[in-house]
């Protein structure tokens, strides 16, 4: 049965006011052969927007958010990041977009602090020490700051997955799934960390499952593919 | 399977019509404990119920292999007879005390891998569903788990005989003295393996790293005594007669060992753990997946990360500066916290003192850089991390060059101290019969450092195979392109770039084509960017075209 995929639905669940574009995407289309994923997609997120993605499993919320980061090369269309044309390699988008997706890798060799202590000396954190050490406390993993990343749960990987996102200066955010593998408490720590994200102006892009984590921090809700049944 | 019968147990709700038990009287045939040997049967009945060819068919499947069998089977014993008529024609007395120290090397080197390769493993271990089925069943342990610790005990005898006789008879050492050697090395392999096992047991390692270690360290040093006595620098009484007398003291002492230590852990096999049995069954299993896949990268991954999970915990250190020298400097610190590939890049630096001391002077510059290449690898894990997948990568604001660039800066700086330290060897002070000019031993050292280096790094960024594009058609089946090609990844650059300093051209050739690999290993024109642009370029033409076509179409609607 063919289905329409052009006009995703699109749920406003709050007013944004009128600020700067940070992801524009346009005339967006990925298949895998004969398997439209999504056609003629088109987004435009702006600062201090949250916008949802949802939709049962293999409606392609992972695979947009995998072409949004430049993970995945879609068929057809364009992304754009504050201006400048989407490329996974281009240091200023690297520089503006923080990811959270299945592809994260951690050095086997370094512990959890060392790799966030890493990442903000990287994009320049004047006073890394104290970044760092705010970060660790929020995701509530400084019992294991000297661990080794194969040593951890898969819930703390999470955690130090959102970690490396939080600790970086950033302009638009990107996750997928990222309430995967947290408790109860650790769901209500990212709703909270995620309004206020959104509060201080970041365009955030994120697919879940949770209703709660879309309930809380979503401005929109764009829902993928055709409802089940 | 034996039966035995009881009585059954009338349950609560089965009361007569008159509120009076009811007995059943027909018994209830009850399974006594099976077993090992029971259960290791019921398990190859499955395994071999589900097999859809016989060893028979499996063989004629494989005709290929076995040609290639025979083939490499033959081309070795080619090999060894010609090595040894050109080893023969060395008959002064520094020559054959260099030679007969070569299998004392050959079996300090198999004792130090056979310790590390078990300590890897295990050695005794235990698939995931022997874990699950056999582990916990209420049978003796020690007596499932025996088979185990002959097979290890027996690899390493077979492993090491081989080492120790091929070495042995590549040096141009007769037959008897080559079979004590091969002797002695597979006893003492089997032995370091029963130790190895006899810890386990205890759940202690400490020992035998450090004997891996000590093993290891008296293999480099005996390497360096061949470079001396060859060299002339020293000299050793050493011959025929006493290498045997030598080689059949150790097999003495290593039989005694490997009979002691074989109790010990025979003894203590039933207090191994469940999760270190089963996490060397499951090593085992993903590093023969990779190797299936012909991934040697990911077989290194699944070692790499075994071995920190065992680690687990480290002092964290702070790191330094900023933007790119942050991830410079964690380098550097990664080599500190984890010194053991420099101790392996050391080791390195005697290879070209080798090959010249031992008249090899054509192909230093291959074993040379064939080494360094080895010595880097273990140092470029950063560099793996960062290009197996984009994700790492994208949290950084450099591009994927500068990133590259910094992660290999501190392996490069160790390079260019490798070509400096073994500039001597190319001049020619090892004593071979060929000298050099200095500046031209300068640039042979720097082309052969450079060789390796980039070797390693084309090594380590290797993509796994991709076995969703279209198959290539071959004589052995279809296989996905860059199966092969991906086991000679590294090897090759080694030989292009040692190639010309190989056939008698100038160095500077070599360093020519070092820099062009260098220009395309650390920028992003890959195969990978190349085929994404080409795709793109494809997409833009037919965007083109299809434009083209519907203002045709319009144009002739109009005239119609």
């Amino acid at each position: 049965m063919q289905r329409d995929w052009s006009t995703p639905a699109v749920r406003h669940t709050s007013p944004v006011a009128k600020r700067a574009t940070v992801l524009k995407v346009s005339g967006l289309r990925r298949a895998f052969g004969p398997n439209t994923i999504f056609d003629k997609f088109n987004l435009e997120v702006r600062a201090g927007e949250a916008i949802a993605l949802t939709g049962r499993n293999g409606a392609g919320k992972s695979t947009l958010l995998r072409c949004l980061v430049g993970a995945d090369r879609p068929d057809d269309g364009t992304i754009e990041v504050c201006g400048n044309p989407m490329s996974e390699t281009n240091p200023q988008v690297r520089r503006d977009v923080a990811t959270v997706i299945d592809d994260l890798d951690f050095f086997p060799d370094l512990s959890v602090v060392e790799h966030l202590d890493l990442l903000a000396r990287a994009h320049g954190i004047t006073d890394p020490d104290a970044q760092v050490d705010e970060v660790l406390e929020e995701v509530q993993l400084v019992p294991q700051s000297g661990q080794l990343p194969g040593t951890l749960s898969s819930g703390q990987r999470r955690r130090l997955a959102l970690a490396t996102a939080f600790v970086r200066p950033r302009r638009l955010l990107i996750l997928d799934e990222p309430e995967q593998r947290l408790d109860t408490e650790g769901v209500g720590w990212l709703s909270r960390r995620l309004q206020a994200e959104r509060q201080q102006g970041l365009a955030i892009v994120f697919a879940s499952h949770e209703p709660t984590l879309v309930e809380s921090v979503a401005t929109r809700v764009v829902t993928l593919g055709a409802p089940r049944g | 399977m034996s039966t035995a019968s009881v009585p059954s147990v009338p349950s609560d709700d089965s009361h007569g019509p008159d509120g009076t038990d009811a007995v059943d009287p027909t018994p209830v045939q009850v399974l006594p404990a099976a077993s090992p040997r029971e259960l290791r049967g019921l398990m190859k009945d499955w395994r071999r119920g589900r097999a859809t060819r016989n060893v028979g068919q499996a063989l004629s499947d494989a005709y290929v292999a076995v040609i290639a069998a025979l083939m490499i089977g033959a081309m070795t014993v080619n090999v060894i007879l010609k090595a040894q008529r050109v080893v023969a024609a060395c008959d002064s007395a520094s020559c054959l005390s260099a030679r007969a120290l070569l299998p004392w090397a050959a079996v300090l080197a198999a004792v130090a891998t056979a310790l590390a390769v078990a300590r890897l493993f295990g050695p005794v271990l235990a698939s995931a569903a022997e874990g699950f089925w056999l582990l916990d069943a209420p049978i003796s342990r020690s007596r499932l788990l025996r088979p185990r610790l002959v097979a290890a005990l027996a690899g390493a005898l077979v492993g090491g005989a081989l080492i120790g006789g091929l070495i042995s008879l590549l040096t141009g050492s007769t037959g008897l003295e080559s079979a004590v050697w091969a002797v002695a090395t597979g006893l003492s392999a089997s032995a370091a393996v029963a130790a190895a096992a006899a810890q386990q047991g205890h759940e202690r390692h400490r020992l035998s790293r450090a004997a891996s270690f000590v093993f290891g360290l008296l293999g480099v040093v005996a390497l360096l005594g061949v470079v001396g006595v060859a060299a002339n620098w020293f000299t050793l009484r050493l011959s025929t007669t006493l290498g045997t007398e030598i080689g059949t003291v150790v097999a003495g002492i290593a039989v005694v060992l490997l009979l002691v230590a074989t109790a010990l852990a025979a003894r203590r096999l039933s207090s191994i753990r469940r999760t270190r049995l089963v996490s060397g069954g499951s090593l085992v299993k993903g590093i023969s997946g990779a190797f299936f896949a012909l991934d040697v990268g990911l077989a290194r991954d699944i070692v790499v990360q075994r071995r920190t999970m065992e680690i687990g915990h480290v002092t964290p250190k702070r790191g330094h500066g900023e933007g790119l020298q942050a991830l410079t400097w964690r380098e550097w610190q990664r080599l500190r916290r984890f010194p053991q590939p420099l101790i392996a890049w050391a080791g390195t630096l005697v290879v070209p003192y080798a090959s010249e001391a031992l008249g090899m002077s054509a192909v230093t510059p291959v074993f040379g850089a064939l080494a360094l290449f080895g010595a880097t690898v273990p140092m470029l894990n950063g560099l793996r991390v960062l290009t197996r997948t984009g994700g790492l990568a994208r949290c950084l604001p450099f591009s994927t060059p500068q990133i590259k660039l910094a992660v290999v800066t501190a392996p490069a700086i160790l390079a260019a101290v490798w070509a400096v330290l073994v500039g001597p060897a190319f001049v020619g002070v090892a004593g071979g019969s060929v000298s050099r000019p200095f500046g031209d031993a300068s640039l042979m050292a720097v082309a052969t450092a450079a060789a390796g280096l980039l070797a390693a790094i084309r090594w380590t960024q290797a993509k796994g195979v991709d076995f969703s594009k279209p198959m290539v058609s071959t004589q052995a089946g279809a296989l996905p392109p860059g199966l092969v090609t991906n086991l000679f990844r590294g090897f090759d650059v080694c030989l292009l770039a040692t190639a010309p300093m190989l056939l008698g051209f100038s160095p500077v050739w070599s360093l020519a084509i070092s820099a062009i690999t260098a220009i395309v290993l650390f920028n992003s024109f890959d195969a990978e960017s190349m085929q994404a642009r080409q795709k793109e370029a494809q997409r833009q033409l037919d965007l083109q075209k299809r434009e083209r076509e519907a203002q045709a179409t319009l144009s002739r609607q109009r005239k119609r």
